[in-house]
């Protein structure tokens, strides 16, 4: 923000062309809402013609007369058509519409991919919100489940197919509700899933997860058979997206139910 | 002269109705100050006398945005003139040429018959001369900051690089210039 009186100061500059594009910036933002400085700034777009206004007039040539405002207004155009490289008024207006067209087109198409990209980001933040709500969930049910007074545990230990593997359960049985987290098994191929089976008369699914990097990961099953009723968890390697039933009995780590 | 719009403050206007008496009027009354100016300005008649036909086409395309309440009519039409001068001094970059045509000036203005009527003649001559006046109490060095940047469409730090003299300086002059022709102008109004 600039006071009145430097607003004045650069609108005397400004009224002979000498301002610089910074004041003259400073200046247009102050005048948009200024009237009295507006009517100073005239004063001084007045006043600078004095210096033209002193000097000796010198009569043009008749010939430009003659070409400026013979015959009708539209010779004006004509005429100057007829003095200079072409029609270059007409050449100016179009390039200057052009111009103007295309900056118009630019910038509407700069706000449409801002658009496009602020829609993108927006369903990304969504996702991702989404994403973070299910984590929450889940780490609100394995931390339920760790410090539950009545949760027991079970440890799977590793197979043939993965000795160095383990698995902890942390049971919940009044909630039917178990958090089952798994060490060292190795990653799966792409087309494969992992498959946790609770075994009672017979293997039930629990759940499919799939192991990347470090070789750990951790599901939360719910609705689990009555605890009396499970004598082991195992887990199997399965087509992508689980069976209903084993279709191997390649068990990566394995253990027994003591309930 | 021949126009159908007897009071000069209301040509513009008339010009913006499509009045071509009003235009010729104009002309009549007008370019020997503009074309004066462009020959300050450009130092050459034949774009003198380009730029004057470009100035008047603008003057009759754009005499609808004329206000009258913003300032006079010959302060429009000369800054019409000096925009579009200063636009082809810097379009042609010209200005060294402009140092070695120093003196032309001269010899064209001897060739001037001027045309407006006796009483234009004898009126816009006394406010020539008040002008004159005026201009003449400025300092000389205010002076010759405003004439840099006005004719020459200097900026200030190219004024500073031509006069030798720091950028502070050269601002201060024009400004204190500026307001001293701003407390003039009510005697031309």
């Amino acid at each position: 923000m600039i006071t009145h009186e430097e607003a004045q100061e650069i609108a005397a500059l400004d009224a002979i062309g000498a301002a610089s594009p910074d004041e003259e910036l400073t200046l247009h933002e102050h005048l948009a809402g200024c009237a009295e400085c507006r009517r100073v700034r005239d004063e001084y777009a007045e006043a600078v013609t004095l210096l033209a206004r002193g000097l000796d007039p010198v009569t043009p040539p008749a010939e430009v007369r003659e070409r400026v405002v013979s015959g009708d207004a539209s010779n004006v155009v004509d005429a100057r058509s007829r003095f200079g490289a072409g029609a270059w008024w007409l050449a100016t207006a179009a390039t200057l519409f052009l111009a103007l067209w295309g900056w118009r087109e630019l910038a509407m198409r700069v706000e449409r991919e801002k658009y496009n990209t602020q829609q993108a980001e927006n369903r990304r933040l969504a996702e991702e919100n989404v994403r973070l709500a299910q984590r929450n969930d889940k780490l609100s049910a394995e931390m339920a489940a760790l410090a539950s007074a009545g949760t027991r545990t079970i440890s799977l230990s590793g197979q043939q197919a993965s000795p160095s593997a383990s698995a902890r359960v942390f049971l919940e049985p009044e909630k039917r509700r178990a958090v089952v987290f798994f060490y060292n098994l190795p990653a799966n191929a792409k087309d494969k899933s992992y498959q946790l089976w609770i075994i009672t008369s017979k293997p039930q699914s629990a759940g499919v997860f799939d192991v990347t990097g470090n070789g750990n990961a951790s599901i939360t099953i719910e609705n689990l058979p009555v605890a009396t009723e499970i004598k082991a968890l195992a887990v199997t390697l399965e087509p992508r997206g689980g069976v209903a039933q084993p279709t191997n009995t390649n068990f990566f780590v394995m253990g027994s139910s003591s309930l | 002269m021949s126009t159908s719009v007897d009071s000069a403050s209301a040509l513009i206007p008339a010009v913006a109705c499509g009045d071509i008496a009003a235009f010729e009027a104009v002309y009549d009354r007008y370019s020997g100050t503009l074309y004066a100016l462009l020959l300050r300005i450009l130092g050459n008649a034949e774009d003198a006398q380009e730029v004057l036909q470009e100035s008047f086409v603008k003057v009759w395309t754009t005499a609808r945005m004329f206000d009258a309440a913003r300032g006079s009519e010959v302060a429009w039409l000369i800054s019409i003139a000096r925009s579009k001068g200063i636009d082809k001094l810097r379009s042609r970059k010209i200005r060294s040429d402009r140092e070695n045509d120093a003196g032309r000036e001269i010899s064209i203005q001897s060739s001037f018959v001027d045309k407006t009527t006796g009483a234009d003649n004898a009126i816009l001559s006394q406010e020539r001369i008040a002008v004159r006046n005026a201009l003449a109490e400025l300092p000389e060095a205010q002076r010759i900051a405003l004439e840099l940047a006005y004719f020459e469409g200097l900026s200030q730090s190219e004024i500073s690089e031509r006069l030798n003299e720091p950028l502070g300086t050269v601002k201060t002059r024009m400004q204190l210039g500026m307001k001293k022709l701003r407390d003039r102008l009510q005697a031309f109004r």
